[in-house]
């Protein structure tokens, strides 16, 4: 029976590292659409749930770092011979390998589920999640060092509360470099798929967590007042470090781009359908949609012939310039990493009659396009709520309107109705007011 | 006698186990030991004396915990004043506070491990001696039992199992009758004069009959200072029925202190 | 009666709780720019000293207290209800400085449900391990509030002070907590 096996079955170890656990991994699968679409946006989310598994391994470590005061054992350990410092190894040891693991196994169980969907494996994972479980490592041994430091039953949910603060005010404070370095859940809100952590900023916030867990260790072994206030300097070194080589520019802090995961993956024949290399696992179940959307466009005289998917960082940059051989649409992904709403594919493809993005600046008529796009379709206009997954409401008017042009385009003769329908898709293209060009 | 090595320390046979010369220890602002004199050598001690003669306190000091404020303290060779290192005699110490501090959630078992391990015996040799320690302070039954779940009197002969599971070469108990029914308190006996065959036992106590029936040696303190040190032979005969007590060795505690108050008074 | 404060170390409990409350309202006051802090901030200020109040719901003896013939139910009444006055009062005296923690509706129904549900505890698993539920709940709920009636429901702590669900369970908490406290104490652990 060693004495790290009292310790993993008999100190707070266990108890935080399960609390974890279940934490971390209820969290997860109480809403898996948020990570579903691959290894980085699990990682990511993680990450962000650090706001709540950091605060467990510090208050944690603050109630097992009162141990020894609670149960005053420390007369009768002061005669004998082994020093502080290898009387708390064990407690280390198994409270910091066991919140650690618990961090693994969180990320693991995510895993689990999305091995089999996951197309991309970027490195840059591995690096952030080893960093995580240093993260709660740190926090662990932190609250080791503060409860010895001050041993009441205050100061274990004094620090929780604190814990969940120092996460999230420092995850979104300014400037941003200094967030990267002090919070462990920095960089976690996920914008795009293809977004990643800088190497960098990984590198810094695993300094910032040594120091502070080093800082941690020595308040537990101090032996009077000066080592304590000496615990400090590990993390003050730490930081310091930190912030001489943390990226200060925007590009590398707020989410950044991973250049591979945004690579195209398309289809070897021709109509050529893309997606980013995160979702290449969709590639296949897109390829038809797309396509049958191509046709529903080929209608119109000079239309499109690809389908990409749209992989602009749109936080960091404009958008790309139009090419009219391309449609660009939006690939959504469900909760089991599959493609989510196949039926909006081909609509979304047709709804700006393959212009693109469009000039922001340019008059729009959101009636006109949608009968113009539903006479492409062959069908009646309806709402665009229950077509579209993100549109809530819209005004029952627009949709009216929308009828009633459509229904003045079934009434022509096709050539002239599918000539009107090109003179609004090359207004839009000229930025010009497509009013009334379909009821001449 | 005093050119002992470190090294040699845990072999060493010492005549003196403890040797104490003018020794001050403060409680607080108060010297509760004050210039005190005794040697002590293998045997079983019973150190005997009212409240607040300092008994604990110079328990605590020759435990190590509290620091000689003043004369000389020796263990097992090695001295104590504070810059020593202090480990080879701590390797060779048992002890028993009369506050036992333990871990609730720790079993027995685990509980004296643990302690062992504090005390630096080697890994091997723990689970053995652990055992050995439990058998002999007769908790076998409840050597997996959770502390907290134990009774006062299991609690302390957990606490006796502790300080005896390195085979100390100085065990110092502090009061370890306290809570223990009369069968236990006879079996406990029976442990002392086992030990104090091939150690120095030092028992505080305020039970003359305890130490008449296990010691081979009675200390009386007061005030911080030794007032007599002899057999329990010697103790009984220092009384008369004159003086208060239930047994000859009541009476001659009675007396011995009677006397020792009138000295001072004068 | 100090005494008996003294040994639930009320006196540090008090300091602590409205220490860690005034030392948020400092940080929010110099560092943020808006008035009104979120409400992340206000349910977590909220915890802490209900938290740390909690600690004193148990004497270091509970069997020696027990003992004593007093009127123990009503004794635990009043302390829980002065624990409650004390987190209003220091939280309602913020609405008049240029740091508020508000709205007044949802500070007091999280306080009350927080309290109640941390007495709760109290009675089961014992005052020092009382906060872990209250705490874990809270955090959550304030971090991650789901929409709906059973959105609200399990999450009340986080919902706008104007969910009725939420201060349904928040009364029901309450209530519960504060009777089963009453009747019970604190149970005994360690």
């Amino acid at each position: 029976m060693s004495v790290l096996g009292i310790e993993l079955r008999r100190s707070a170890a266990a108890g935080a590292a399960l609390l974890a656990l279940a934490v971390g991994v209820a969290a997860l699968y109480t809403a898996p659409g948020r990570w579903s679409q691959g290894w980085m946006s699990l990682t990511l989310t993680v990450k962000e749930y650090m706001i709540l598994l950091w605060p467990i391994a510090l208050a944690a470590g603050a109630w097992q770092g009162r141990r020894e005061h609670r149960a005053k054992v420390g007369e009768l350990f002061a005669t004998t011979p082994r020093s502080r410092a290898s009387r708390m190894l064990p407690v280390l040891v198994a409270m910091g390998a066991s919140v650690g693991l618990a961090f693994l196994l969180v990320v693991a169980a995510g895993g689990m589920r999305i091995a089999s969907t996951a197309a991309y494996f970027p490195p840059d994972v591995v690096a952030i999640t080893l960093v995580g479980a240093l993260s709660l490592v740190a926090a662990a041994w932190l609250g080791l060092g503060i409860g010895r430091l001050l041993p009441t039953l205050v100061t274990a949910p004094v620090l929780a509360v604190a814990g969940v603060l120092l996460v999230f005010f420092t995850a979104i404070m300014r400037p941003d470099w200094m967030g990267a370095i002090l919070s462990p859940a920095y960089g976690s809100s996920p914008f795009y798929a293809f977004q990643t952590i800088d190497p960098r900023v990984t590198a810094v916030l695993a300094l910032f967590m040594g120091g502070l867990a080093l800082t941690g260790v020595l308040l537990l072994v101090a032996r009077g007042r000066r080592a304590s206030v000496a615990a400090v300097l590990p993390v003050l070194l730490g930081f310091g470090v930190a912030a001489a080589i943390v990226p200060r520019d925007e590009a590398a802090l707020v989410a950044p781009v991973d250049p591979v995961a945004r690579e195209l993956v398309c289809t070897d024949d021709a109509p050529k359908v893309c997606v980013t290399r995160v979702n290449a696992n969709v590639l296949d179940a897109l390829t038809p949609l797309a396509r049958q959307g191509l046709a529903v466009l080929a209608k119109m005289p000079d239309a499109p012939t690809q389908v990409y998917e749209d992989r602009r960082a749109y936080l960091i940059e404009d958008a790309p310039a139009r090419d009219a051989d391309i449609v660009t649409i939006v690939v959504r992904i469900d909760d089991h990493g599959g493609l989510a709403h196949p039926d909006a594919v081909v609509p979304e493809m047709v709804f700006g009659l393959g212009t693109g993005y469009g000039n922001p600046e340019c008059e729009r008529n959101g009636a006109v396009e949608r009968a113009a796009a539903y006479h492409l379709l062959g069908r009646e206009p309806v709402s665009d709520v229950g077509v579209i997954p993100e549109m809530i409401e819209e005004e029952p008017q627009l949709n009216a309107e929308a009828v009633t042009l459509w229904q003045g385009l079934q009434k022509l003769p096709a050539p002239e109705a599918m000539s009107r329908v090109t003179a609004v898709r090359d207004a839009i293209l000229a930025c010009q007011d497509p009013t009334g060009l379909l009821s001449r | 006698m005093r050119a002992v090595s470190t090294a040699e320390t845990a072999t060493t046979i010492h005549p003196w186990a403890i040797q104490a010369e003018a020794l001050k220890v403060r409680a607080g602002r108060h010297l509760a030991v004050d210039g005190l004199d005794l040697s002590l050598a293998t045997g079983v001690h019973g150190l005997l004396g009212r409240n607040g003669a300092g008994k604990t306190t110079l328990m605590r000091a020759l435990a190590t915990v509290l620091k000689p404020a003043g004369g000389r303290l020796t263990l097992l060779g090695s001295s104590v004043d504070g810059r020593a290192d202090l480990r080879q005699a701590r390797r060779a110490l048992g002890y028993l506070p009369q506050h036992f501090g333990y871990y609730p959630r720790f079993t027995v078992r685990e509980f004296v491990s643990y302690l062992a391990w504090l005390k630096e015996m080697p890994k091997r040799d723990i689970p053995a001696a652990t055992q050995r320690a439990i058998d002999r302070v007769g908790l076998s039954a409840k050597a997996d039992a959770r502390l907290r779940t134990l009774s006062g009197g299991m609690l302390r002969r957990a606490g006796v199992a502790q300080a005896i599971v390195n085979d100390p070469q100085v065990l110092l108990l502090d009061e370890p009758t306290v809570g223990l029914d009369p069968e236990q308190r006879l079996d406990l006996r029976e442990l002392l004069r086992d030990l104090g065959t091939d150690a120095c036992v030092l028992v505080s106590t305020h039970l003359v009959e305890d130490v008449v029936a296990a010691c081979t040696e009675v200390v009386l303190i007061n005030e911080g200072r030794l007032v007599w040190q002899g057999t329990p032979a010697a103790l009984a005969e220092q009384g008369d029925e004159h003086h208060p007590g239930d047994s000859p060795a009541e009476r001659g505690y009675s007396a011995l202190l009677r006397r020792h108050l009138a000295e001072a008074a004068r | 009666m100090t005494l008996h404060l003294r040994a639930r170390r009320v006196p540090l409990a008090l300091a602590a709780s409205v220490g860690a409350a005034a030392l948020i309202w400092v940080l929010w006051l110099t560092f943020a720019k808006e008035r009104d802090a979120i409400l992340l901030l206000v349910v977590l200020t909220v915890m802490l000293m209900v938290a740390v109040l909690s600690t004193t719901l148990a004497a270091p003896d509970e069997d020696l207290e027990r003992t004593a013939a007093l009127h123990w139910p009503w004794r635990r009444a009043v302390h829980l209800l002065a624990a409650l006055a004390l987190v209003l009062a220091v939280l309602l005296a913020t609405q008049l400085t240029g740091a508020r923690f508000g709205p007044a509706a949802l500070v007091v129904r999280d306080s009350a449900g927080l309290l109640g549900l941390t007495a709760l505890c109290a009675a089961v698993v014992g005052a020092a391990r009382a906060w872990f539920v209250p705490m874990g709940w809270a955090v959550a709920a304030a971090l991650f509030p789901q929409p709906g009636t059973w959105g609200a429901l399990t999450t009340w702590p986080g919902q706008p002070h104007t969910s009725r669900p939420a201060a349904t369970v928040a009364a029901v908490l309450a209530v519960t907590g504060l009777v089963t406290y009453a009747m019970r104490g604190a149970a005994r652990r360690e």
